[in-house]
């Protein structure tokens, strides 16, 4: 989407920031640099389905931290300090978010020149856990690797006998240089490496990434390729979500249930693959449009997805009937309403809090905003709503599907293509963003081009970043036991956090 | 309980039967040289495509051109076989795609018939039993086509493949991911807790040389930049049915299988 472009100096910018996000209807939808000598920061107006992007020129390497008036940024500042070398002073944890030990100090990837004589040298990358102190307080270090297959990360738990007291998340171990690399490829290779940024997520991430290309060209796509989008980015989150609600069973010990769920999951990706050749739905959609499927295909899928509707009807209302399921996830691992505005959740987490937001219904991203589904949202935000929710969402977005292919089948746009062509050199000087709906919740790309066109800062936020600090927080005051399970009811990214 | 049970008896065997039939006809697979002659760097078409560098096109003349395809970058992003207008490059539906050493990952169009490829199948102790811990340094797909391998329809435990939640009861280390610097110390440590005699898989292009991370400053360059590793899976990620099959090359009980060309 278009931004419009704003400048705010340092001075004004809390202020501004809490005026947007705390009395207007926005939201702080990332804070970033391009090169370390400046903040930006996206603000999104889900009303009006616009953004600006606000531009704040640094004189030193460091700002006042924005955390205590706007908590949602403290991952943010994090991340922005590893990858810039910006300081946030007074941040209440600062911490290495992304680069660990292994990294030499003074190594910012972002920065094109390197910080001269700045604090920033001095700090060591050493990780400090929270300390939780008392008689018979211990603590649980859980991971990287985990027990299960999953990607990696550090839970460190203080406890006393079975409650968690507290639990602190370390990330970063699957930092691969994403953003980097972004800027050192040509633009049109540039799709592989972002829908790689979590590649469960290749739909979502493929969109925003298109999105903000044509952005920047200023081009629509084709109608039809805006339905084909949006089946694509419906089939992914049928697919996901189906795992993460088949996951719970897992983790409750209901395993005729996930067992059952995992069997039609093959199903779901076996309609990602009639559409794009993969299971994951690699490399079908692309800036300037889709991959073209042939009219074969799109009746078979119709076809699959309306068995797969009937196959899942009975196996979702063994685990709604199931009193033993809903009381494991009844009032366990929950998020109040008010810190999953703080700290600014999205997607499936803040929905189940009562948080009517879905970017679908916001900003452009296929054939949304028109026509997006009913928001599906829950009171509770616990675990037992954040599966509701899915499930919820699960039929929705089947029907979604299901709606799109009958039409398409029935020939409205079969004749036009479904891709354009790009000009080859992306316009200089210019920013635009994608935001989308993935199935976790609202993912941006941001893309700023330099004199020449080429892109000077490729900024992924992934819907896991805001909602990895939900997780510590749900699972305060809860047994060691129920973690397992309140994870898997957050079903976060590793790598789309880490990138 | 009993509506579960129910269920579950009416749905019956899911399984299939045949092993590591080649895919779908719906399914991109991964390309593969075949003997048509290339017409060399005056075309080249296929090295520009590629996102991942995979290709490489030499010499001009027809009967002298030289490609080079590393099936251990590749993503599967197919554009190599949309561009190539001599036939040189088509796609494999074969799903029996592990190797077990680097250089078979490697294809020219001098040896297509995979004359590179003559390892001896040799039932190795792990035959019948695999324990295997995965570790995770990556982007997550390959550890969900790791999960669909155990599903009801793969069902990779009848070959004797259990995930363990410890290396100590482990015998093969399964990596996917680039494994960058972040992951490299606990991945190494994982291997030197393991009992000997162990093996170490790399499952997924990213796994084998960092794919489209490679050559960063995360130094995501692949498993066998630190360890020593057994077999290798391609694809990004690969299908069950590979991640499969390179357990039985694991096993000892499979070798890389020949090309499945699309007949158009
Ligand atoms: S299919 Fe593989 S080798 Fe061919 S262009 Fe794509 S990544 Fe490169």
């Amino acid at each position: 989407m278009k931004l419009t472009r704003k400048q705010v100096i340092l001075e004004d910018l809390s202020n501004a920031l809490k005026t947007a996000t705390h009395e207007g209807h926005c939201r702080l939808g990332l804070l970033t640099s391009v090169d370390g000598t400046q903040l930006c920061s996206l603000v999104l107006d889900p009303t009006l389905g616009t953004a600006e992007y606000w531009e704040t020129p640094l004189r030193n390497s460091y700002y006042r931290s924005l955390t205590a008036v706007l908590p949602e940024t403290h991952w943010f500042e994090r991340a922005n300090w590893d990858l810039f070398g910006i300081i946030p002073n007074q941040h209440p944890r600062l911490k290495h978010l992304l680069l660990h030990e292994q990294y030499k100090r003074g190594f910012y990837p972002l920065r094109p020149q390197p910080l001269v004589h700045e604090r920033a040298e001095d700090t060591d990358r050493q990780f400090h856990f929270l300390e939780v102190q008392g008689e018979g307080v211990y603590e649980l270090p859980v991971g990287p690797i985990h027990a299960g297959v999953i990607e990696p990360g550090h839970f460190r738990f203080s406890c006393l006998g079975e409650n968690i007291l507290n639990l602190e998340i370390r990330l970063g171990y699957v930092h691969r240089g994403v953003e980097k690399r972004l800027t050192e490829i040509p633009w049109t290779k540039a799709r592989f490496v972002a829908e790689a940024a979590a590649s469960d997520t290749a739909a979502a991430n493929a969109l925003a990434h298109a999105i903000a290309i044509e952005s920047l060209f200023e081009l629509e796509v084709p109608a039809r390729a805006q339905v084909l989008r949006t089946i694509a980015l419906e089939l992914e989150r049928i697919a996901m979500h189906i795992i993460d609600i088949g996951g719970i069973g897992t983790d409750i010990g209901f395993l005729g249930f996930s067992t059952s769920m995992s069997r039609l999951r093959g199903k779901a990706l076996g309609l990602a693959q009639l559409l794009s050749g993969s299971r994951f739905l690699r490399g079908f959609i692309l800036p300037g449009g889709t991959k073209p499927v042939s009219a074969e295909r799109l009746a078979a899928m119709l076809h699959t997805c309306q068995q797969l509707r009937e196959d899942l009807k009975p196996v979702i209302a063994i685990l709604e009937e199931n009193l033993v399921a809903t009381e494991r996830m009844d009032s366990f691992g929950k998020v109040s309403r008010s810190l999953a505005r703080e700290f600014g959740l999205v997607g499936v987490a803040a929905r189940a809090c009562g948080i009517e937001y879905d970017t679908r219904a916001h900003f452009c991203q296929g054939i949304y905003p028109k026509d997006a589904p009913p928001l599906s949202v829950e009171q509770n935000g616990d675990i037992l709503s954040r599966t509701r929710v899915r499930i919820a969402e699960l039929w929705r977005s089947l029907d979604l599907v299901e709606k799109l292919l009958s039409e398409t089948c029935a020939g409205a746009t079969s004749t036009t293509s479904s891709c354009i062509e790009l000009p080859q050199q992306l316009p200089p000087d210019a920013v635009a963003a994608g935001i989308v709906e993935a199935f976790r919740g609202e993912l941006i790309h941001l893309i700023v081009t330099g004199e020449k066109g080429q892109i000077r800062r490729y900024c992924i936020k992934d819907p896991s970043s805001n909602n990895w600090t939900a997780l510590s927080i749900a699972i305060r005051n809860n047994l060691i036991a129920d973690f397992p399970l309140c994870n898997k009811s957050f079903s976060l990214s590793y790598s789309g956090n880490d990138l | 309980m009993r509506k579960l049970l129910q269920y579950l008896l009416e749905q019956g065997v899911a399984t299939q039967k045949s092993i590591c039939p080649p895919l779908d006809d719906d399914a991109q697979g991964l390309p593969t040289l075949t003997a048509s002659a290339c017409s060399g760097s005056s075309c080249s078409a296929c090295q520009e495509a590629c996102p991942t560098e995979a290709i490489s096109v030499a010499g001009s003349e027809s009967n002298e051109a030289r490609v080079s395809l590393d099936l251990g970058c590749c993503i599967g992003c197919g554009l190599c076989i949309e561009t190539c207008p001599t036939g040189t490059i088509a796609e494999n539906r074969s799903t029996q795609t592990a190797a077990s050493r680097r250089e078979d990952l490697v294809l020219t169009n001098e040896t297509t018939e995979l004359t590179a490829r003559s390892i001896e199948e040799r039932p190795t102790i792990f035959a019948n039993s695999l324990h295997a811990r995965v570790v995770s340094t990556g982007c997550s797909s390959c550890d969900l086509e790791i999960g669909a391998a155990f599903n009801p329809i793969f069902d990779m435990e009848r070959f004797g493949v259990h995930v363990v939640a410890s290396p100590r009861y482990a015998d093969a280390l399964m990596v996917t991911g680039p494994v960058g610097r972040g992951m490299q110390e606990a991945l190494k440590r994982c291997y030197e807790a393991m009992a000997q005699p162990r093996l170490v898989m790399a499952v997924g292009t990213c796994a084998i040389s960092g794919g489209v991370h490679k050559g960063g400053y995360a130094e995501a360059n692949g498993a066998d930049s630190i360890l020593p590793v057994n077999v290798y899976v391609p694809g990004c990620p690969p299908h069950p049915w590979s991640i499969i099959h390179g357990v039985l090359v694991a096993q000892g009980k499979s070798t890389v299988g020949p090309a499945v060309l699309r007949t158009k």
